[in-house]
């Protein structure tokens, strides 16, 4: 066994004085026992590193774990708050919908009569129309045949007795007399 | 652990932000110093406490005409002693198996792998459980970066007390894990 060997960890760790490092360095080259010891203490500290590492991870995830009940209780809250609010918008449509089809018998019909005035208009200017047919309806032939007695529409003795008149009118689409005409 | 595993106490995100010697401080040894803690048996919580309140000692300590030197040994004993002071029950704390809450492995690693890495992390559990306090707590603050003389400050003891206490740790370890 090595007299150095109790150095060793200090050479590791730097921590010997410079010349004692020398000394220690020329040692370690030949000699594959001092190697072998230094290699399994860097193993153990590196290992035991990596279990602290472990330990804070550890203390770590337990320190999540202690918020995952809160945490899933305040989603949970969130998701019935969402779904109650969200149903209450989405539920006025199917209340609303049979009180709208209740009422849009009438609505239409208050529309109609609201909308009664442009289409009034539209009539008033849909009148020329039947205007020319009266005009293309011009009389060329008597419609209308009336016999009338003279002494009826002359004055006793202004025409010789017996004969007659035959008027000749013709008369509009809408009634009026548009043309007379007298005729024996 | 990640830098961002650990959320910052609000104090602290001054900290972390700024451009002072604290702050260089602060992005150099708040790993170390959690990792500290929480292997001493602190809960995270609890060691996040204690980073807060000694980097906030470390900056009165800063503006103060106390001496200056090995600033890193004077910040590591003040969250040691805070740690102590805070942790009732440390003995028994730190003797808790840990094999249940560990997860060291790799997720690619095959069952096989598993199977071995577990029995040898069980090992050196153990072996670390079998470790004297002053062992451990030497072992610890070497894995923390320390220097014997940095350790000897932060625990009270002699460098070569230091030196002698790491390598029979060592020594110990490596005959419990047969590495």
């Amino acid at each position: 066994m090595c007299d150095v060997q109790a150095k060793l960890i200090a050479w590791l760790d730097g921590e010997l004085s410079s010349d004692e490092s020398a000394d220690l360095d020329r040692h370690i080259k030949g000699c594959q026992e001092c190697r072998d010891r230094l290699a399994t203490y860097k193993q153990v500290s590196e290992a035991f590193e990596v279990y602290c590492d472990a330990v804070v991870a550890g203390k770590m995830r337990q320190r999540v774990s202690r918020w995952v009940p809160v945490l899933a209780s305040a989603v949970a809250a969130g998701v019935v708050l969402f779904l109650a609010f969200s149903q209450r918008r989405i539920e006025p449509p199917p209340v609303l919908a049979p009180t709208l089809a209740a009422t849009s018998v009438p609505v239409p019909a208050l529309r109609a009569a609201e909308a009664a005035p442009p289409k009034t208009i539209r009539r008033r200017h849909a009148v020329p129309p039947v205007q020319k047919r009266a005009i293309k309806w011009q009389p060329t032939e008597t419609a209308v045949q009336i016999a009338i007695p003279a002494e009826a529409m002359f004055p006793p003795g202004a025409i010789p007795e017996g004969m007659n008149f035959i008027a000749e009118l013709s008369i509009a689409p809408d009634g009026s007399v548009q043309q007379v005409r007298l005729r024996q | 652990m990640s830098d961002d595993s650990v959320p910052l106490a609000l104090p602290l995100l001054r900290l972390a932000s700024g451009s002072s010697e604290v702050t260089t401080l602060y992005r150099e040894l708040r790993k170390p110093l959690l990792r500290y803690l929480v292997c001493l048996g602190l809960s995270s919580d609890e060691a996040q406490d204690v980073v807060q309140d000694a980097f906030l000692s470390l900056q009165r300590h800063l503006a103060s005409d106390a001496p200056q030197e090995n600033i890193r040994g004077w910040l590591f004993r003040v969250a040691h002693n805070q740690a102590r002071n805070r942790q009732a029950s440390y003995h028994r704390r730190f003797s808790e198996p840990l094999d249940g809450e560990i997860d060291f492995l790799a997720d690619d690693a095959t069952p096989e792998q598993r199977v071995l890495e577990k029995e040898k992390f069980r090992r050196l559990a153990a072996a670390i459980r079998l470790l004297t306090e002053s062992e451990r707590e030497c072992l610890l603050l070497r894995a923390g970066g320390l220097r014997y003389r940095e350790i000897g400050e932060v625990l009270g003891m002699a460098v070569s007390t230091v030196g002698d206490t790491v390598e029979r740790a060592i020594k110990k370890l490596a005959e419990k894990c047969n590495v």
